[in-house]
């Protein structure tokens, strides 16, 4: 008992900041929604509702958390062994690609296809992590700039394929590879929404990222990420560790772009990821790295996302409402870093007096 | 093709090329200082397109057309401060503080543009600033319309190379940025106040993206719209790599950004067909090659995104 009390304090704690980070950036946005003339609690109910306010809504809500939730725990991997990966956009473009390629160009059986487009997913992903990984590793070049440049050029390349190669023979010029075979799609769980099994898979990812910070290798990946040099003493690989950081994180990004197109676009087009690697940045951070708090967190921005195009419609609030929200909430994630000090500052004046 | 459409083409894919390396050079060469100081900011995008609303409204509502350079560069200051406080104040990370500030931007511009605006079907224009002749040095053949036929923010921004290069290599400023760059404990040491001169450096880095983003706005669209940066605030921060935190390397390198970006514009537009993607695309592979092989060399700033605090290690 006393340590379920403990342990929810503890919880209790790290969720905190997090609350309060989201409550400042809804005040501060109110103001600014009261200065430009238009009702903040209204707008929020409105929000609300977009997002919650029906089984329907509830469901697409659901179904736009999924890839956020899964590449922010990519991200979150990477962020853990301070490595700097902002590539989410290229990554789950490279996954979906490998997977419309193996489920549309591979003659098997669908038994054999499916999990193949899935293996097929994984690795590329892992190819373009463990790339980036080996050029920090090696040659140190910075993995900012790296997975930044990637997110381009992967752009660029899906741009190419729907436009030449990959292009539907009968799509009328649209750039857009043809859809996957019906059968190969992933079931609705809700009949009539679009919420699909793979909000499973996103769920056993969660459990598997939850027990993999208790292994070893979760270990050591969190030991590089604290100190270089207390890993090299302690025995553990830093090198073999940032290539092996980046290949798993650059495969979670891949397995959500896999998902998203067995789920739900059942083909390429243009600019598949549009801003989800940029939120699961700030859903990570916000989550504060941690398996359950990304839960959370990926609700929350996936609803803001799924409300705030209702909010825009019923209430005429600018979208772009929920872009200044999101990065409110970076800004005062960050700044508890302030109160931290300041508290700490107190005790110090304590101790001494 | 014929000779005369020969010369033409080369002609309109070098001014075009100078003019879209501007809103690339113009941050990247901020982003000198900013980088050399230790700082890297990746809300440049962010700056750029509030620079680019601020450059708009302020010329739109006073008719100045300089007013708006003015209140763009005021409003690139002000909000990359907000980059400063996070990343020297709180000692934030930088990466996590530079996509708080382009989220921010981003989204604040589009949001302030619909307040201030309201639902339009044509977008408001302005007269962007005109193109000078030089005393009618742009009638010279070929050489003219390539070189003196632009509007005069592009021969600012070439005057800023010089500028920068200046500041950087000639004065005690800039090597009180390099010496907090590199060594910021034995810049401290020797009294050089670390946090006050990033603080600068991070705002001088906002003044260039503000510019960068007015450009855009008031210097080569004549009006605003949401995603009129598109990217070029990160692809300012790849050609600071790419030219090895140099200005004068920073103009080639954003000339060949423009270069690449033009060309697959203009061959499309004659129906050459061979895959554009490949061209836009080739920038940023080259970027990668160059980090690779700077970063053997170790170039890099050595305090590069470390914050500096007296306290520790």
């Amino acid at each position: 008992m006393n340590i379920i009390i403990k342990r929810s304090k503890t919880m209790a704690k790290q969720i905190w900041p997090s609350v309060l980070a989201i409550f400042f950036a809804l005040l501060l946005s109110g103001f600014l929604l009261f200065a430009t003339g238009h009702n903040p609690l209204r707008a929020y109910a409105r929000l609300f509702d977009g997002a919650f306010g029906n089984l329907n809504r509830f469901a697409e809500t659901l179904v736009k958390t999924i890839p956020i939730l899964i590449i922010a725990l990519g991200t979150s991997v990477a962020f853990k062994c301070k490595l700097w990966n902002i590539g989410g956009n290229g990554q789950y473009t490279v996954g979906a690609i490998a997977a419309v390629a193996v489920a549309v160009y591979v003659p098997l059986p669908y038994f054999i296809r499916i999990p193949l487009s899935l293996v097929a997913s994984i690795v590329a992903g892992m190819i373009i992590g463990g790339g980036v990984g080996l050029l920090r590793a090696k040659m140190n070049a910075n993995e900012v700039i790296t997975t930044l440049m990637f997110n381009y050029i992967i752009m660029y390349f899906l741009s190419w394929l729907v436009n030449g190669p990959m292009m539907d023979p009968e799509g009328f010029g649209f750039p857009q590879t043809q859809l996957i075979p019906d059968q190969m799609k992933l079931q609705s769980i809700i009949p009539g929404t679009r919420l699909h099994f793979g909000l499973f898979l996103a769920l056993i990812i969660v459990v598997v990222a939850f027990i993999f910070w208790k292994t070893r290798t979760g270990f050591r990946i969190s030991l590089v990420g604290e100190s270089h040099e207390v890993a090299q003493a302690s025995g553990v690989s830093v090198q073999k560790h940032i290539v092996l950081t980046m290949m798993i994180s650059a495969a979670l990004p891949a397995i959500a772009g896999w998902i998203d197109v067995f789920g739900i676009h059942g083909r390429l087009q243009e600019n598949l990821p549009g801003e989800l690697g940029t939120i699961a940045i700030v859903v990570a951070l916000l989550g504060g790295l941690n398996p359950i708090g990304i839960v959370f967190a990926s609700l929350f921005f996936s609803a803001l996302v799924v409300g705030g195009s209702t909010m825009q419609r019923f209430e005429g609030v600018p979208y772009s409402l929920v872009g200044i929200i999101q990065g409110l909430v970076i800004v005062f994630v960050i700044c508890r870093v302030v109160y931290e000090e300041f508290k700490e500052k107190r005790r110090v004046k304590q101790l001494v007096h | 093709m014929s000779n005369n459409l020969y010369i033409d083409f080369m002609i309109s894919l070098l001014a075009g090329t100078i003019r879209i390396s501007i809103p690339i050079l113009l941050p990247a060469l901020g982003q000198i200082y900013t980088q050399r100081s230790g700082i890297l900011n990746l809300g440049v995008e962010g700056i750029m397109i509030i620079g680019a609303l601020s450059g708009f409204v302020g010329a739109f509502f006073t008719g100045s057309l300089w007013f708006g350079v003015f209140s763009a560069v005021v409003a690139g200051l002000l909000f990359s401060l907000i980059m400063g406080f996070l990343s020297i104040t709180i000692k934030a990370n930088q990466v996590i503080a530079g996509t708080a500030l382009t989220i921010l931007g981003t989204s604040l511009a589009s949001f302030l543009y619909r307040v201030i605006f309201g639902i339009r079907k044509l977008p408001p224009i302005i007269d962007s600033f005109p193109s000078l002749n030089f005393l009618g040095l742009s009638k010279i053949p070929v050489i003219g319309p390539i070189f003196f036929n632009h509007n005069i923010l592009v021969y600012l921004a070439l005057f800023l190379v010089f500028f920068t290069w200046f500041v950087l290599e000639k004065t005690t400023f800039g090597l009180k940025v390099k010496a907090v760059g590199e060594f910021p404990r034995a810049a401290d040491s020797k009294g050089i106040r670390v946090g006050l001169i990033r603080y600068i450096c991070v705002a001088i880095g906002g003044m260039y993206a503000g510019l960068g983003g007015a450009f855009m706005s008031i210097g080569y669209m004549d009006t605003y719209m949401d995603h009129m940066i598109a990217g070029r605030g990160f692809i300012a921060v790849s050609v600071v790599i790419f030219s090895r935190w140099d200005p004068k390397r920073a103009l080639f390198a954003a000339l060949l950004f423009g270069g690449a970006n033009v060309l697959q514009m203009r061959l499309q537009s004659i129906g050459v067909n061979i895959p554009n993607q490949f061209l836009l695309a080739l920038p940023y592979v080259l970027t990668i090659l160059v980090l690779v092989g700077v970063s053997k060399k170790v170039a890099f700033p050595s305090a590069f995104t470390i914050p500096y605090s007296r306290n520790s290690k």
